[in-house]
């Protein structure tokens, strides 16, 4: 069997020289002192820790991938509760229309976002026509809210599908047999599905929480000052201030960041599964 | 009755969220108005405008390449990682598992930079050659899972089927396996060109100076100064992507699941 190696090897090797190699170098870059020469030191993570304004970042930057989650969370179950038990005829096609946004260039969908939401744009003018609200401007733009927005309509059809597939999954006699024991619907909901769902959800919670960790093009485009994020740092680390030691110590903190939430996460399906 | 109103009204807010953004984008590239402003006005000039721009069609020709070239290589890597998985009783398959799934849960922001500092390291410029490798790297594990979920709803017994009936391994290869496994290349190979002709973060870091493609341009218009043209651009590349997309289901209606990580 083994004679077909040569089969695999191809997609291997390039995988370890491209992705694995690159991660090690990365993490060699964060530990020299100056450039590509220097001398080994821990100053680079030193420095993340001490200065105030990245750890207050860093925290921000879990805060939004949060709100982001919860969000998501908030608007897919029911979508997926929906698209399961409410409406049997139309499921592929609206689990079609949300595959297609999902795909397309989220850079373009983020660009969408700035110009419904900036001053003097769509949102702002039909919500004073409908007097909604006053004559000042909405100023949603350059806040974190337009990046949490963003970032929503972004990555919230990862969770409807995991949940979608969880929710199909859950056997109908199970439900049946809980009316069967008198519980009501919010008891069968609360004691049956919705533990059933759990895997699903807590995929669904990896699939929005770590990519939104990762992002840097949303706040860029929609969040201004108030709006920035870890990704941006690194961001500008490599292209602004060339300080590509630190940009490299940042990136492994926040890829240690995105490792450790999957860990807590994937943990968190496996004992409740 | 009821609980399907609620159920339908549910899903059109739910769908109006994700889709109003696109279709304002979308309507705004046919009005006239150079800042986005209302009354809509019907006007082909934003697209007249991006038809004369050298640039952006250059950029969108780069794009084109590269990921022509993406979906090329990620099908024959996938197909022939694919072909050897279904055979092999190797204890290393476990391994290529993970390895081949690592490109989806690193951030393309810290992949495309970790890859610049391997050119650093290497001293070597950036260039086109590693330009496509980064997008084949990304966009691979895509084309693997989607040839993966064909290969476990096939029933690989007919391979067996043709050994015993004479046929040696290669051409049960060429004549049964390759044949079935047709559809999902082809949609693996759509998957991964549309990954890659929209990957912004990757180009960005590793594209050669002097060069740009497609969504770079995009970029460098939304934060360095607005041109009504790019909502044209965008609108033809949302409306490219979709086109892609739903070829990509009728070619594999048979299953869903593979659009998953």
């Amino acid at each position: 069997m083994d004679k077909k190696i040569w089969l695999m090897s191809p997609a291997v090797i390039l995988l370890l020289c491209f992705c694995v190699v690159p991660l090690f170098i990365m993490v060699y870059y964060s530990l020299l002192s100056d450039g590509t020469r220097g001398h080994l030191t821990l100053q680079n993570y030193a420095d993340f820790f001490e200065k105030r304004i990245y750890l207050k970042l860093t925290w921000k930057t879990i805060r939004i991938s949060c709100c982001v989650t919860l969000i998501s969370l908030l608007i897919s179950y029911p979508m997926a509760y929906v698209m399961v038990n409410l409406i049997h005829s139309g499921k592929n096609l609206l689990l079609l229309a949300i595959i297609i946004p999902f795909w397309t260039s989220q850079l373009v969908r983020a660009y969408a976002w700035q110009n419904l939401l900036r001053e003097g744009g769509i949102l702002d003018i039909m919500l004073r026509k409908l007097h909604l609200i006053g004559s000042e401007p909405l100023g949603l733009l350059f806040t974190p809210y337009a990046v949490i927005i963003a970032m929503v309509h972004i990555f919230f059809p990862y969770m409807v599908i995991t949940i979608y597939l969880s929710l199909e999954k859950v056997d109908i006699a199970l439900v049946e047999a809980s009316k069967s024991l008198q519980a009501g619907p919010l008891t069968t909901f609360r004691r049956v599905v919705l533990p059933l769902s759990k895997p699903g959800i807590v995929t669904g919670c990896i699939l929005v929480f770590v990519p939104s960790l990762g992002v840097f093009v949303e706040p860029r485009i929609l969040g201004g000052t108030e709006g920035s994020v870890i990704g941006m740092v690194i961001e500008d680390q490599f292209f602004e201030i060339y300080g590509w030691n630190f940009g490299a110590a940042v990136s492994f903190i926040l890829l240690a960041i995105i490792l450790l939430s999957m860990a807590v996460l994937s943990r968190l399906a496996k004992k409740e599964a | 009755m009821l609980k399907k109103t609620i159920g339908w009204t549910y899903a059109a807010l739910v769908l109006l969220f994700l889709y109003a953004p696109i279709l304002v984008l979308m309507a705004l590239s046919f009005n006239a108005s150079k800042y986005n402003a209302l009354p809509f006005t019907f006007s082909l000039s934003w697209y007249k405008a991006l038809a004369a721009d050298t640039t952006l069609i250059r950029a969108s020709l780069t794009s084109l390449s590269i990921a022509a070239g993406t979906a090329i290589i990620c099908v024959v890597l996938a197909a022939m990682l694919m072909l050897w998985a279904v055979q092999t009783t190797s204890k290393l398959k476990g391994w290529i598992d993970a390895l081949v799934v690592l490109p989806l849960t690193i951030p393309w922001l810290i992949l495309g930079l970790s890859m610049l500092l391997l050119l650093s390291a290497a001293g070597i410029d950036k260039n086109f050659t590693v330009l496509l490798i980064g997008h084949v790297v990304v966009s691979l594990p895509y084309a693997v899972l989607v040839i993966k979920a064909r290969l476990q709803s096939m029933d690989l017994s007919i391979n067996e089927a043709s050994a015993s009936l004479g046929a040696n391994e290669w051409t049960t290869v060429r004549r049964i396996t390759l044949p079935l496994l047709f559809p999902a290349m082809l949609a693996g190979g759509f998957l991964a060109f549309v990954i890659s002709f929209d990957n912004f973060i990757l180009s960005y870091f590793l594209i050669p100076s002097g060069s740009s493609t497609l969504p770079i341009e995009i970029y460098a218009s939304i934060k360095f100064g607005f041109t009504p043209e790019i909502n044209a651009a965008s609108t033809l590349l949302l409306a490219a992507t979709t086109l892609m997309i739903l070829l990509i289901v009728v070619i594999m209606r048979s299953s869903l699941k593979f659009f998953l990580k």
